[in-house]
């Protein structure tokens, strides 16, 4: 029989076996809901918001009204605080005790760090009200108390992050399906039966396409929804991001297969159930630790040296890479280099693998260590 | 001794060309194992030969399940080779065998039907092919009102069933069952029995291991006795009793208080209620044996022949 065809034998038995069970559907019916309700979750929050305004006395009469008015299509509110003068403004705004400073004077609204373009808008328009001007001119000048900060705008940070969660929490969730499947086989000792007619290799990379392929379903339907409603606009980020959001669809096959391929060994090397989660632990903390040092180098400094190498370590890549390229973007040949170096790791692994795991898989009853399994596998073959 | 007790260097002759002068079925040859400080397998050479029943016999830890698993790649052997037909076994030669292995095991929330035509395209058998196959075997094995039923539905009795199928559903040319007819009650042992015999009368060459020696040697045609990883004895059931040392005497007598005299060459095995069962050096006479029997009382019942199975076995173990 040809290797392809065992492994999908194997890998449509995986995914039959795990569509019995109605938890999957289930699952992503929920991380659906989710994500569909996360769209309604800012106006949600907008309702709430109430912008503070300071302005320098004597306030021009009707002004507060007009903030009202001009803020309602918003669904914010705007309270007026009137100041002695400019300076006391600024000391307020400093304080973070208003939002913003209005100066009637010289035509200028006044934020802290960053410009608010909704209060701006709505104050030029209430001012414009007030004067009975009409556009184009605008009322208002935009400037802010200190530059705007370097780092990068919050929705990125936030796609960015988000992103590298749902990877990290998708590559875990499913890996542990892999160590249990690996573990249940062994321990029931089906795994006699099926190694009589399938190479180990075979078993293992069949394993690791079914669930890998049943978790790229769910995980494209989510983040799809996600990219589609990002670039539709749904959300208060640019929809350019939509593409970022896609992107840890792919990133999550490559960081799937070389992961999973790590669970299904631990798992061949564990006794039996009890031992899965135990088993898999090295896995696990090699993943968060991989998920938390893109998380600090990307946070630090997005364009460093350690960056760029996180961007490409194999290890790292399936993380990181997709946030990255939300955050500042990543070069063509950075893509490349990290998928050519992944394929390539994966690769290797699963020659590594396939010989831990038939030794792993046949040593019935007791916990098999990583350094015998591979002394077994080099007695004879 | 026993004629088929060959000499290490025919034994092997014999074992690579086989009885019938071919190298059909299976044959190990010089095949050794040691696991750390066991030798589990020491130069084990024997042969299968296709249309006949084998039976794998030895002690517990002799090295039965080993040799078996060794067939498929399962241990990996130090020494010797395994072949099929003259060649050595791959993978592609497996495909057409059929394994029970000693630990039962299948997939417990597979339906039995599903199951059975995963094992079928395992063993590369199309879809349909399979479907056709696992339909059959439900069918012949009595399960087909359980087709649909996950495994870990099932009863034990079922569950034994649904695993000989998961070993017949592609038609193997090998069959290797590990402890068969462990645990079955004695209407599933006579189904079982039957099955195989239909399988080695389809050409199939059957290889079983058990511990019920009057059951392998009502239905085997030859048998493997091992000890320790060492053959013991191989040959026909026929020819390895006859050519026994020994000879069993069954005898009765009329007085059940009366006491046999002690006879040069002969061991008095059991008695209980009048009956004896002896063991007598195969040179004793049986009419020496009759006679003095009849000089304590009279006899109403008289047999003498050679050994069974088990006491061969008995004897050939314990020396």
């Amino acid at each position: 029989m040809s290797a392809r065809r065992a492994i999908s034998l194997v890998a449509w038995r995986e995914i039959r076996e795990r569509l019995r069970s109605p938890a999957l559907l289930w699952s992503t019916v929920i991380m659906l809901v989710i994500v569909g309700a996360s769209s309604a979750l800012p106006m949600v929050l907008q309702e709430e918001t109430t912008h503070r305004v300071a302005v320098v006395a004597p306030a021009p009469r009707g002004l507060d009204a007009a903030l009202q008015r001009a803020a309602e299509p918003f669904d914010t509110k705007v309270r007026l605080q009137v100041v002695r003068s400019a300076t006391a403004g600024r000391r307020e705004l400093d304080a973070e005790n208003v939002d913003a400073l209005l100066l009637l004077g010289t035509d200028r609204i006044v934020f802290r760090k960053s410009v608010d373009t909704q209060l701006a808008a709505a104050a030029d328009t209430a001012v414009r009200a007030l004067r009975r001007h009409l556009p184009p001119a605008p009322e208002l000048a935009t400037a802010t108390l200190e530059p705007a900060a370097e780092t990068s705008e919050d929705a990125e940070a936030v796609v960015a992050m988000l992103g590298a969660a749902l990877l990290l929490g998708a590559l875990a969730i499913y890996g542990q399906w892999v160590l249990a499947g690996v573990v249940e086989e062994k321990s029931n000792r089906v795994v006699e039966l099926i190694l009589s007619t399938v190479r180990p290799r075979h078993l293992l990379v069949g394993k690791v396409v079914g669930i890998g392929l049943l978790g790229l379903t769910q995980l494209a339907l989510v983040a799809g929804l996600a990219a589609v409603m990002v670039a539709a606009g749904v959300y208060d980020a640019p929809s350019s991001l939509g593409g970022s959001v896609a992107l840890v669809v792919p990133w999550f096959a490559l960081g799937f297969a070389l992961y999973a391929v790590a669970y299904a060994t631990a798992g061949a090397l564990a006794a039996q159930q009890q031992d899965a989660n135990s088993a898999g632990q090295p896995v696990t903390y090699t993943l968060l630790a991989a998920f938390f040092a893109g998380y600090a180098a990307l946070s630090a400094d997005a364009e460093s040296a350690v960056a760029n190498l996180l961007t490409v370590f194999p290890l790292t890549a399936p993380l990181v890479l997709p946030a990255r390229s939300a955050l500042v973007g990543v070069p063509l040949w950075e893509h490349v280099l990290a998928t050519v170096l992944v394929l390539a790791s994966i690769y290797a692994l699963v020659r590594i693998a396939g010989r831990v795991y038939a030794q792993g898989l046949l040593h019935a009853g007791s916990r098999l260590h990583v350094r015998t399994a591979w002394r077994l596998t080099h007695q004879r073959d | 001794m026993p004629t088929e007790m060959l000499s290490e260097q025919t034994l092997a002759e014999h074992v690579r060309v086989g009885r019938s002068g071919t190298e059909d079925g299976l044959r190990l040859v010089h095949v050794s194992k040691r696991f750390e400080s066991v030798q589990a397998l020491a130069d084990l050479s024997f042969a299968v030969e296709p249309g006949r029943m084998l039976g794998f016999l030895g002690p517990n830890g002799a090295g039965k399940t080993t040799a078996m698993r060794a067939v498929f790649g399962l241990v990996q052997i130090d020494g010797g080779e395994v072949l099929w037909c003259g060649r050595p076994v791959r993978l592609q030669e497996r495909l057409r065998f059929g394994y029970m292995p000693e630990e039962r095991g299948l997939y417990p929330r597979m339906p039995v039907r599903e199951q059975l035509e995963y094992f079928g395209q395992l063993h590369g058998l199309d879809r349909a092919g399979a479907r056709a196959a696992a339909r059959r075997w439900l069918e012949r094995l009595g399960l087909a009102e359980r087709s649909e039923a996950k495994v870990e539905e099932l009863s034990h009795g079922n569950q034994q069933r649904a695993q000989l199928a998961a070993a017949l559903v592609h038609e193997p040319k090998l069959l290797v069952l590990d402890e068969p007819f462990a645990g079955l009650d004695p209407l599933a042992v006579r189904t079982l029995a039957e099955v195989l015999r239909g399988e080695a009368a389809r050409g199939a060459a059957v290889v079983f291991s058990s511990h019920q020696l009057e059951l392998v040697e009502d239905i085997c045609e030859d048998v493997v006795i091992i000890d320790r990883g060492r053959i013991v004895a191989t040959g026909t059931v026929d020819a390895l009793r006859r050519g026994s040392g020994r000879r069993r005497i069954e005898l009765e007598l009329e007085d059940a208080s009366a006491s046999l005299p002690t006879i040069a060459g002969v061991e008095l095995l059991e008695r209980r209620n009048g009956a004896s069962r002896l063991l007598a050096d195969r040179d004793v006479d049986p009419e020496r044996v009759l006679a003095e029997a009849q000089r304590v009382a009279g006899v109403v019942a008289f047999s003498y022949g050679p050994p069974t199975l088990a006491e061969l076995f008995v004897e050939l173990i314990e020396s």
